[in-house]
């Protein structure tokens, strides 16, 4: 792999890098100085952000900038507008926000000012994963030491800007990760999605303009502040520019977060990052994105990891939480497990997501275990195509459909191997399957 | 107003409502289960997709019609391969796990889940799986029991006791395919609102206990009518099996009164509509057939001419007599009262019971007269009961005209009165009180036509829901009979 400029990680490498004392050391905050002190239009910002491309790093990919400036106009609304940070990262295989916030949790709060800056939000929630303790630690931690030390609160850094940051635990549902699950959560309900339109930042959390951002988002906004837009669009490619955190896991050497500039190809991921596939086995198949993005079979490993390419493949760029899959995997039972995941994570408000995620669940584990039937695979697209694309409130019932359909294009024959033998050829010969829980915890 | 072409007809609607709204105001039929009119819409249960184009020859998509907003120029479609096909698979959904016990079912005949697969349906269902076993008789408090395993959770329930009673009891507990509708911390329902329960679940899952197992709807003859519990006079459809025995009380949509909804008091205020007849040659113990008068064994039943001749030759000896009442009286009953009370030249009062207490925010009102406004605006004087037995006390002879005249006035103060008055009855029941002197059977509210004003001043009619029995004849009939009586033979005055 060529080399690149790294800005994501630069940081981490020091010790106590979570601290405000090494942060400022290493022109932590310094974005946020010029920004109250030139001073900077909140417009001059959103440009800046608008400019570089940014695209946002929680699986959609929508333009960041464009997403602040959906903002309403301040002279014409005057309610209060708000900031949420999504760090629940609940995607099955994404760890990357969490090296974020474990081991440079200021570069997160600079951030989060910044934005608020921009979008005149007087305040940002940061929602973090239940699980996540020593990430809501390190961050609770990072706002008490800023918020002493003038950076948060009131009049930061002597200017009229105010702003405070809170914390919110989630409590582990994966729907609370979709945007108005997220809100409806930190609002104190049930984590339910609400159906859009209204858009969030028409009226979001408490009715009032809000916007949802990933960790990871709002992390690259102070570099590109502080570098400017030219020199972020020099990173990465054309439509998808700057650096991302690639978390890969699975059959590989060196799981771990990596950071890539787009443009990197799945293969230089695994082979140059991850050290290749485990125990001298081939690679059989990855998911380029979290469970959520279609499986990819091992031909397209030379797959360009941007959001377009990656969508051009037949598959979703998503978190770049990448899953690789070694020749011995047994594709049914990932499909199994994976499916047991959305069946067990949907909310149960869309009658075609409550269903359809256990119906999907039921069919892949009895083909798993054996039990298939010939009329399943067909069953299994046919049910896919009734739940997606976006037949739903929110994005979950595509989630469970769009891994279905691509795993049933790409290794049918595994499947009907499994239904024509009345077991899984694939599978460990230690491990019986799994009995199907009728109602699992 | 905003012009939208919904299957190619031009109409005009209002913005302020839902799409789904618009199609069904205008007679186009969408399938709704978590969409009520009376409820904010949560678009989860995804039946009513339908084809939607910002304007004549933009794309098409597929949306949730309770969710979308209607938009000027909008193209709607209903009716395409795609719209069915969508709504198809939704509806595969959610029979996945319903136990299409509908020959069981209290809800069979009319559940919107049975009548849009039997529209729309495949024949046979494609899942091998085994269904959800959950709790078939889970009991939700005093009115409602729960079937868990034929809900679709539309949360409709949910939603009722959050946006109307707005004292939330209800909840979805678990998530996704394990969720259930149970109340929190599993407290049984309270409130005087739990029957519409019954009515808002577009499925069998929620039924009422009284009315459970006891009549196939699709036997149910229906008739507008008017509740009769409190002055709200809440829009209602009396249901009479085979159009004899009066099963249900429902709310009817009335946005300018109820809204969609009414109260439990009402719902199962069956009993005065339910009476038995009195045995055969028997004025007591039942309801009063024809007539009764006082005989040398005491009430004895009568012929009405006989009854009537008697109450023409009490006002005939005794001029004057004061009129009273019920406050269950139509507007068309107070008529004939008043002509003969002029006639008569006798003082009208209806008997108007203090506020029963059971007053809320909703729609119980308290004051148990279902006509008061309508007797007063006629200008006949509301007196409480015991104004009532003053009344009388210094009268020597009375007519006391109307359905449940004699409880609402109170039967022991009627029997404690001096035997010096004479009391000629129009009631549903006789009783046998020293003072009466003859009793003339009267029609229910649910077998008569008529209407009443509501405490607001809306009108709320009375149809003939079941046929009164054989001898009971309406009351403004007798009363016009009485009448002819009295000017055939003028008092002594």
């Amino acid at each position: 792999m060529k080399d690149f400029p790294k800005y994501l990680l630069t940081r981490i490498g020091a010790a106590d890098s979570h601290t405000l004392r090494v942060y400022r050391s290493q022109g932590g905050y310094e974005t946020l100085e010029q920004v109250l002190k030139k001073p900077w239009t909140p417009e001059q910002v959103i440009g800046v952000m608008k400019d570089s491309g940014l695209r946002g790093r929680g699986g959609a990919g929508f333009p960041t900038g464009m997403k602040w400036s959906f903002m309403p106009d301040i002279t014409k609304d005057p309610r209060p507008r708000y900031l949420a940070v999504n760090a629940d990262e609940s995607e099955p295989g994404t760890c990357k926000d969490r090296v974020l916030m474990e081991r440079d949790p200021h570069g997160l709060v600079e951030g989060c000012l910044i934005a608020c800056y921009a979008m005149r939000a007087k305040a940002a929630y940061i929602y973090v994963r239940g699980e996540y303790r020593l990430s809501y630690n390190r961050l609770q931690a990072a706002i008490d030491e800023a918020r002493a030390a003038g950076l948060v609160g009131k009049n930061i850094l002597g200017s009229d800007f105010s702003c405070d940051i809170w914390m919110h635990k989630g409590a582990g549902a994966y729907i609370c990760g979709e945007e108005t699950g997220l809100m409806e959560s930190l609002e104190g309900k049930r984590g339910h999605p609400r159906p859009k339109p209204p858009f969030p930042a028409g009226s979001g959390l408490w009715k009032s303009p809000t916007t949802v951002n990933n960790v990871e988002t709002i992390f690259n906004a102070p570099f590109i502040v502080k570098n400017g837009a030219e020199w972020f669009k020099g990173l990465g490619v054309p439509k998808s520019t700057g650096n991302f955190l690639c978390g890969i896991s699975g059959h590989v050497n060196r799981p771990g977060v990596y950071e890539l500039p787009f443009g990197v190809t799945a293969r230089e991921i695994i082979e140059d990052c991850a050290g290749g596939v485990w125990k001298g086995r081939k690679l059989k198949a990855f998911f380029p994105g979290g469970s959520s993005t279609g499986l990819l079979p091992a031909s397209a490993v030379d797959v360009v990891m941007d959001h377009d390419s990656v969508k051009a493949a037949g598959s979703m760029f998503g978190t770049a939480a990448m899953i690789v899959l070694d020749e011995t995997a047994s594709i049914p039972q990932i499909m199994d497990v994976t499916l047991r995941f959305y069946d067990h994570e949907s909310c149960g408000q869309c009658s075609q997501c409550r269903e359809g995620t256990q119906w999907l669940h039921q069919i892949f584990h009895r083909i798993a275990v054996g039990r298939g039937q010939r009329e399943d695979l067909d069953l299994l697209v046919s049910l896919s195509n009734g739940m997606a694309p976006a037949k739903t409130i929110c994005a979950l019932a595509d989630a469970a459909a769009i891994p279905t359909l691509a795993a049933i294009k790409h290794f049918r024959a595994d499947f009907e191997e499994c239904v024509k033998l009345g077991r899984d050829p694939n599978a460990p010969s230690h491990q019986s399957a799994p009995e199907l829980h009728e109602a699992h915890a | 107003m905003t012009k939208i072409n919904v299957n190619g007809r031009d109409i005009e609607v209002d913005p302020k409502q839902p799409l789904i709204r618009a199609c069904h105001d205008h007679g186009v039929d969408v399938p709704m289960y978590c969409y009520h009119p009376g409820l904010t819409p949560v678009g989860s249960c995804r039946i009513c997709q339908v084809e939607v184009a910002a304007a004549p020859g933009q794309p098409a998509r597929v949306v949730a019609a309770c969710r979308t907003p209607v938009s000027e120029g909008m193209v709607v479609s209903t009716d395409t391969p795609k719209a069915h096909e969508t709504r198809r698979e939704c509806l595969e959904f959610l029979l996945k796990n319903h136990p299409l016990d509908c020959p069981i079912c209290d809800k069979a005949g009319e559940c919107d889940l049975q009548d849009y697969t039997f529209n729309e349906g495949q024949a046979r269902g494609r899942s091998s799986e085994a269904r959800r076993k959950l709790q078939k008789r889970k009991s939700l408090g005093d009115v409602i029991v729960l079937d868990e395993e034929r809900c679709i959770l539309c949360s409709r329930c949910v939603r009722f006791y959050a946006d109307v009673v707005k004292k939330p009891q209800l909840t979805v507990e678990g998530l996704g395919s394990r969720s259930v509708i149970n109340t929190f911390m599993d407290k049984p329902l309270t409130g005087n609102y739990q029957g519409n329960l019954a009515d808002i679940c577009p499925v069998g899952a929620l039924t009422s206990k009284k009315f459970r197992f006891q009549a196939r709807v699709w036997n149910l003859s229906k008739s507008l009518s008017t509740c009769a519990e409190c002055s709200r006079g809440c829009s209602i459809t009396v249901e009479a099996l085979r159009g004899k025995e009066v099963k249900r009380f429902r709310p009817r949509a009335n946005e300018a009164i109820n809204k969609w909804w009414m109260c439990d008091v009402g719902r199962h205020a069956l009993a005065p509509v339910s009476l038995p007849l009195a045995p055969e040659g028997s004025a007591l113990g039942g309801r009063l057939r024809a007539a009764c008068i006082r005989g040398y064994n005491g009430l004895e039943p009568a012929e009405l001419h006989e009854a009537l001749a008697v109450a023409a030759d009490l006002v005939a000896a005794h001029p004057r007599p004061l009129l009273v009442l019920s406050p269950f009286a139509t507007q068309e009953e107070a008529g004939a009262a008043l002509e003969l009370a002029r006639a008569l030249g006798s003082r009208v009062c209806f008997v108007a019971p203090e506020p029963n207490g059971m007053k809320d925010e909703l729609l119980h009102t308290g004051d148990p007269c279902p006509n008061r406004r309508g007797l007063s605006q006629l200008g006949c004087e509301a007196l409480s009961p015991s104004a009532v037995i003053e009344a009388l006390k210094g009268a020597r002879s009375a007519l006391l005209v109307g359905e449940r005249v004699l409880e609402t006035v109170g039967c022991d103060a009627l029997g404690a009165l001096p035997s010096a008055l004479r009391l000629v009855v129009f009631d549903v029941v006789a009783r046998d009180l020293a003072a009466l002197d003859a009793c003339i059977a009267v029609p229910t509210h649910v077998e008569k036509q008529g209407h009443w004003i509501n405490v607001d001043g809306h009108k709320g009619v009375l149809n003939v829901a079941v046929s009164a029995p054989q001898g009971v004849r309406m009351l403004d009939a007798s009363l016009h009979a009485l009448l002819q009586m009295v000017r055939a033979t003028p008092a002594k005055a």
